[in-house]
């Protein structure tokens, strides 16, 4: 009847209601949609670093003068464990898996993920999982105080009595179960679903390295949850796992490093992809040494397996030599990954757009951490910074380095591909310069305070030890840092309303797939793709005349 | 492809290396044998890919370095819509975690709302073709 009308404009198509809020909602929480559960990661794991980083005000607001201001050594501790908890497994580790979801296939040119329900259900674990451990805090005798390392006995239902710490065990098993889906998720995608042309060594960096960071997940996170799960057994059934009177103390350790360390790398590599995406586009350049760098991610993974026992040196019942020089020899790809982003800006049109701003920043914060390293390494030296504040600044310089700075730098790089809208530059390098000198002027002094003797995980200090100075600048420092979101939230604010982004490459010398498609990305990401034959399929198609050399 | 064996078995190799290596100067227990599982795990998967490899034969339009896109043309599988599935399955994954502390009670109501919610998923798209709420909105 109605079939040939003309259909006036601005109305709906029929069939398709008007969204509202409560159709939006179950559009989310019901999503298979790849990017809609990014952005659900995304947006989660920020909340939860807002939430660790007002914990780790807390600590610093402790911290700031001699004495105890207000609050109880007990409650110290739960801070100091919920923090790292919070910014390694809720925050960092997601966040891993929202930049994965958001764009790796859109990197690759695949439709979705290989198991887009399985990939909802990692999410609904990590959100559940973490939410559960978190709940330690009203739960009574508060949140779980044994430290994110929850060292045997320390942990066990004698020391650490109370819920908290059983809420804590169980909410850490079940959100690495939901990180150990996720990881085979996107290695099945990248096995699979690359599109015709788009080889194993034609694909971008950032993908090689979610790759071979799904990889070290499956490595690493079994024999966390694994020592978890017999851990609450010893809390609640009484067993002897990690009894120390049977070797448990040493057993958890090497089972808790033996996933930490590569949950270093779990960490570090899918950042250093967002760096490596970043750097050739605002120097105008292909990436210096594409093969090098995927062979030095493979050398970073390979031998992380093989370094855990570094974080047990002090404990004098592990092999020195052999650990000290298997953590030099990881120190090797980790450089010739430097020289290969450095060789990438070399003679390049560099340009300091905020992306590339944040890009810098990552190179100098995550050198410092690496010199650190490397310092760290030699049995001799450890043992006499061990479990300071020399430590203390050695992993934020490293985890801060690369999570946080490379997380901003791909925040202001794939925002009009997640949203359609350009953040805004000035306030972009407002909020970069902030943060920055926040963050060293936090975390550079603590080497100093380290190497005079404060000790990690202290609540308190004398005024006659001589720490209050360098605790006031640090603690000033952290405000600063804290201060420097303010600039980045009215970014987002005032631009939700900008003019959209019409053209699929805002940046103009965008080189990966994502790059070739519209701002925001369709449904299943591609109307049409262009022919792939380079590492640079969206170079090639946006600029022909430019002759790329292929693999 | 070869590269995706290539890369997991050659893993296996080296973590087997690392193993005799450690085993060889003093290591100890826990640590040789989570780097011989490792070895495992990586040969396992290493195996898969080689396995299924071998029986597919040809090359895959992801692995032509001279491939159209039109070469991928077709059904690329069955992707679901939209899903409520998950959303119980981890509620009561998590619910069994949290009986385990507050009391066996919970743990079995929750392995009972697992059973049905994990049967829900598998059998979500599992009716017949003519079933109008298989055309669901995309």
């Amino acid at each position: 009847m109605t079939t040939y009308a003309e259909r006036p404009v601005l109305t709906p198509a029929p069939g398709i209601a008007p969204a509202t809020k409560g159709k939006n909602f179950v559009k989310w929480v019901t999503s298979t949609d790849h990017k809609t559960i990014g952005y659900l990661y995304l947006m989660t794991s920020f909340a939860w670093f807002l939430i660790g980083g007002i914990l780790a005000l807390i600590l610093r607001f402790e911290l700031t003068r001699p004495g105890m201001q207000f609050i109880s050594t007990e409650q110290y501790n739960q801070v100091f464990t919920m923090h790292g908890t919070i910014m390694l497994l809720m925050f960092a580790t997601p966040l891993f898996v929202g930049f994965a979801n958001v764009i790796m296939p859109l990197q690759i040119g695949a439709a979705d993920v290989a198991f887009p329900r399985l990939n909802m259900l990692s999410y609904w674990l990590y959100l559940f999982g973490s939410i559960m451990a978190f709940a330690g805090f009203i739960a009574p005798g508060g949140a779980a105080s044994f430290g994110w390392t929850a060292y045997a006995p320390l942990a066990n239902s004698t020391y650490s009595p109370g819920i908290g710490g059983d809420l804590w065990v169980v909410g850490l098993a079940i959100g690495g179960l939901g990180t150990i889906l996720g990881g085979v998720n996107f290695i099945t995608t990248i096995f699979t679903m690359r599109a015709p042309g788009m080889t194993m060594f034609r694909m971008s960096i950032f993908s090689w390295n979610v790759l071979l960071t799904s990889i070290l997940v499956l490595l690493a996170f079994p024999p966390l949850a694994a020592a978890l799960l017999a851990l609450e057994s010893d809390r609640i059934y009484g067993s002897h796992v990690f009894d120390p009177a049977n070797g448990g103390a040493m057993l958890w350790q090497h089972l808790f490093w033996f996933f930490g360390h590569p949950e270093v790398y779990i960490l570090a590599l899918p950042f250093f992809g967002i760096a490596t995406e970043i750097l050739p586009v605002f120097s105008r350049k292909p990436i210096f040494g594409y093969k090098g760098l995927i062979a030095a991610t493979i050398a970073i993974s390979a031998l992380s397996v093989a370094v855990w026992a570094h974080h047990m040196f002090a404990s004098g019942q592990v092999l020195l030599p052999f650990f000290s020089f298997m953590t030099f020899l990881i120190g090797v790809p980790t450089g010739v990954k430097f020289f290969n982003w450095i060789g990438t800006m070399w003679r390049g049109h560099v340009t300091f757009e905020t992306p590339m701003l944040w890009v810098m920043g990552f190179l100098v914060t995550f050198l410092f951490g690496g010199i650190t390293g490397i310092i760290l390494a030699s049995p001799p030296l450890d043992f006499a910074v061990t479990a300071s504040y020399f430590v203390v600044a050695h992993f934020h310089y490293v985890l801060f380095g690369t999570v946080v700075f490379a997380m901003f730098a791909g925040f202001y790089f794939w925002w009009p591909k997640m949203t359609g809208k350009m953040l805004n530059e000035r306030l972009g390098k407002i909020h970069f310069w902030t943060l920055f000198f926040g963050f060293h002027i936090t975390f550079l002094i603590q080497h100093w305070l380290g190497i005079k003797g404060f000790p990690r995980r202290y609540a308190d200090y004398l005024a006659t030890d001589g720490f209050t100075g360098m605790n006031m600048i640090s603690t000033v420092g952290s405000f600063l840092l804290a201060l420097s979101m303010i600039p980045f939230a009215i970014n987002v604010w005032i631009t939700r309303k900008s003019p959209k982004v019409e053209v699929d490459d805002p940046w103009g010398y965008g080189a990966s797939l994502e790059w070739a498609t519209s701002c925001p990305p369709p449904r299943h990401n591609f109307l049409s793709m262009p022919r792939i034959r380079s590492e640079r399929p969206a170079f090639d198609l946006h600029h022909p005349h430019i002759k790329t050399e292929g693999h | 492809m070869k590269v995706n064996w290539q890369l997991f078995v050659g893993l296996s190799v080296f973590y087997v290396i690392l193993t005799i290596i450690y085993w060889y100067v003093g290591g100890e227990p826990v640590g040789i044998s989570a780097m011989l599982f490792s070895a495992c795990l990586a040969g396992m998967v290493g195996f898969y890919l080689w396995f299924t490899q071998k029986r597919i034969g040809s090359v895959m339009p992801a692995d032509n370095l001279t491939a159209e896109i039109a070469d991928g043309a077709g059904e690329l599988g069955f992707y679901s819509p939209h899903s409520w599935w998950p959303l119980p399955v981890a509620a009561s994954a998590t619910a069994m975690g949290f009986g385990l502390i507050i009391g066996w009670w919970l743990t079995v109501i929750a392995l009972a709302a697992l059973v049905i919610s994990v049967i829900g998923w598998v059998t979500e798209y599992e009716k017949p073709l003519d079933d109008p709420s298989m055309t669901a909105p995309h």
